[in-house]
């Protein structure tokens, strides 16, 4: 009688903690998953002006001097757009801004510096890409003849800049990853398998990766990266279409690709195309790139991460110009990440077009924050 | 005494080592896929990794490779034709895209566009006397140049959905037809190589042009058709790869130019060794990307795939050096 008793007793306990543990877990992927709807909304509203710090005179301070941008390639229509855009700010604010045409050699990024040093610019700013590791001597060349060297748009806000840069303009590659994450997991409802794409030496691929691993953690029990495909940027077109196509065979359950980098799309969409499974598995991304909003309109990727390239010139020019004025610099870039899905790609234009579909508050807002208006 | 030597060898019989070279990489693929069977049998032994993956992914590569051995067999090298197929995909984007000309037309300026190229480069290395790999390194970087403008360094998509269709949409026993198109081509190529007069000729010209030319044979034609030839195969090369990823970009392509390469030294080993053929080039296309998917489905990381690349290569001609005595070989 006893056995029987302690048995049952065993039996319920057991049973109540299966239920409390279950009631946990499910309480905890609820809540992961309104926190994972939660970030979606905040980045699917049209993006305001925050002020990336207090307003200052910058004709007063900053007139006068001399920026000199070398994006990491005049051919990259993303450098090099935001390059023109720091132009046009810069002759708004009365900072000579001039751009080093280059098509992505090191050797072409050293003679910019030289011409800088030779030309007497105040500030050398490495855009989008320009890895201050490869031209040291030439930077310290630059520092050495007082010239300020910052980096724009290369690392993540957990990065340390090189030592040999004076500063730089950090972007939350890391935040991507968790904005990429959180759509997977809110799309499924909490079931996201993912494969995602990288280029791991392309330098904040690692934080950006993280996010997309921390949040799945985080806000997700139930979710799983399937797999991890390095691709470098010289081979996506060899390597990323099979290597997604077995993927996506090897592991049937796949319901999510994250290509990070936008442009790595063009690839992953012939994978799924060819492996059969269109309409089983979704693509979201980042970089805003036109030819990729264009496809979600034609319903071959699900939603991009997009950065308006006006926003971000003028972000940056902001935290180059209180350098120059010698104010407090903000830790990161001001631009808000905008999501691009079925319901808002056509504001980007047909064909889609870059820095459209973002609004434009940020003229006014960056033109009151430097005394213009 | 050419006739005793002919005799001993007929004496002698089959030389079963010369048959292994011919076969051995279709035995390698064969044991590549034996092996990727045992130890990933629930994903690798499946249909779709051999219809979509191994055969239905590679008609572009192929395609090239294909175009790249016949000014090769000729003496040739033609470096621009991996130019010449993202300038066929850009110029192709451009029109039927952006501009909306029908697909037939863009097409047809694609075309025009190869048979211009190839011209020039053939232009230049006769009439000049300039080496292939200079004149055809120019032409690319021309090409590279043009494609930027054209393009405005942007990716391009929407071309029609009747190329994608009809190149990676529709299937044949689930394999794209992107695949057929590339086989037929291979099985043309094969027979001029094989059984046509410009086939032969080729090869003379190719093996010593001071005794082709002397022997009444045109090299300065032989050698221009080869050029014109790789560089309107290059261009259907890019047709198919915006019919694969529905849209062009001004740099991918170029990677295909090392890859077309080394399928073609490699196929070289095989089939008709020591000489450029379509056939070999197909396995050799085929050997590779099965090893690839292969090691892609165990999880190993992406560089390896470059490392079984290069060692294949490395291997299989090595081998075949092996089995011929390690007489020195050019590179033609």
């Amino acid at each position: 009688m006893k056995r029987v008793y302690a048995k049952t007793t065993a039996a319920a306990v057991g049973a109540v903690a299966a239920v409390a543990v279950t009631a946990l877990l499910s309480g905890a992927q609820a809540q992961g998953l309104d926190a994972a709807r939660q970030m979606i909304e905040e980045h699917r509203a049209k993006p305001v002006f925050s002020a990336p710090g207090p307003a200052f005179d910058a004709k007063s301070c900053a007139a006068g001097k001399r920026v000199l941008t070398i994006p990491v390639s005049s051919a990259n229509p993303f450098t090099k757009n935001i390059a023109l855009a720091m132009i046009e700010a810069g002759n708004e604010a009365g900072v000579e801004v001039t751009e080093w045409e280059n098509q992505a050699q090191p050797s072409q990024w050293v003679q910019g510096i030289n011409f800088a040093i030779n030309e007497g610019f105040d500030l050398i700013d490495l855009l989008g890409g320009v890895d201050p590791s490869v031209i040291v001597p030439q930077i310290q060349a630059a520092t050495g003849a007082g010239i300020v060297v910052k980096t724009s748009h290369f690392y993540d806000l957990t990065q340390t800049p090189h030592e040999s840069v004076d500063g730089a303009v950090p972007l939350s590659f890391y935040k991507v990853g968790q904005i990429l994450a959180n759509w997977a997991i809110s799309q499924t409802d909490g079931k996201a398998n993912v494969v995602i794409i990288g280029s791991d030496e392309i330098v904040p691929t690692a934080p950006f990766v993280q996010g997309i691993r921390d949040t799945l953690q985080a806000n997700c029990p139930d979710c799983k990266e399937v797999a991890y495909i390095n691709a470098p940027v010289p081979e996506w077109a060899t390597k990323i279409q099979p290597s997604v196509q077995s993927a996506l065979l090897a592991n049937p359950d796949v319901n999510y690709l994250i290509p990070i980098y936008d442009s790595m799309s063009q690839f992953v969409v012939p994978a799924v195309r060819v492996a059969g499974k269109t309409g089983q598995v979704n693509i979201a991304t980042f970089n805003g790139t036109p030819f990729v909003i264009d496809l979600i309109q034609q319903g071959q990727v699900e939603m991009d991460v997009g950065e308006s390239l006006g926003w971000i010139a003028r972000g940056i020019l902001d935290s180059h110009m209180r350098t120059l004025c010698g104010l407090a610099e903000p830790a990161e870039l001001n631009v808000p990440f905008y999501i691009f899905d079925s319901s808002n790609a056509n504001d980007a234009g047909t064909p889609a077009d870059y820095d459209r579909g973002y609004g434009d508050v940020h003229v006014s807002g960056f033109r009151t924050l430097w005394g213009l208006e | 005494m050419a006739e005793g030597t002919e005799v001993s060898a007929k004496e002698k019989g089959v030389d079963w080592l010369l048959v292994l070279e011919k076969y051995a990489l279709i035995l390698a693929w064969i044991a590549l896929i034996v092996v990727f069977a045992f130890v990933a049998p629930s994903s690798f032994l499946q249909w779709p990794t051999f219809s979509s993956i191994i055969f239905g992914s590679q008609a572009v590569l192929v395609v090239l490779t294909l175009g790249l051995i016949i000014p090769l067999t000729a003496g040739d090298f033609d470096v621009s034709v991996a130019a010449v197929l993202t300038f066929s995909a850009m110029i192709l984007a451009v029109l039927n895209a952006k501009m909306g000309l029908p697909l037939w037309q863009a097409v047809l300026a694609c075309l025009a566009m190869g048979l211009i190229v190839g011209f020039l480069n053939a232009f230049f290395i006769i009439f000049f006397r300039i080496h292939s790999l200079i004149v055809t390194l120019g032409t690319a970087s021309v090409i590279q140049g043009l494609i930027l403008w054209i393009s405005s360094s942007q990716t391009l998509s929407g071309v029609s959905p009747g190329l994608i269709d009809w190149v990676i949409v529709n299937r044949l026993f689930d394999i794209p037809l992107a695949f057929y198109y590339a086989m037929a081509l291979g099985v043309i190529i094969w027979y001029v190589f094989e059984f046509t007069p410009i086939g032969r000729r080729l090869l003379f010209v190719g093996r010593g042009r001071e005794v082709a030319r002397l022997s009444g044979i045109s090299v300065v034609r032989v050698r221009g058709v080869a050029l014109v030839a790789s560089s309107v195969i290059a261009t259907l090369a890019g047709i198919i790869n915006v019919g694969t990823t529905g849209g062009a970009d001004p740099l991918s392509g170029l990677t295909f130019l090392l890859p077309a390469f080394a399928a073609a030294f490699l196929g070289a080993t095989s089939i008709v060794p020591g000489r450029f053929n379509p056939l070999g080039s197909i396995i050799a296309v085929f050997f590779l990307v099965t090893g690839i998917t292969g090691l892609n489905f165990l999880g190993v990381d992406t560089f390896v795939q470059n490392m079984f690349n290069g060692a294949a290569l490395i291997l299989a001609v090595s081998l075949s050096q092996l089995v011929r005595g390690r007489k020195e070989q050019g590179l033609t």
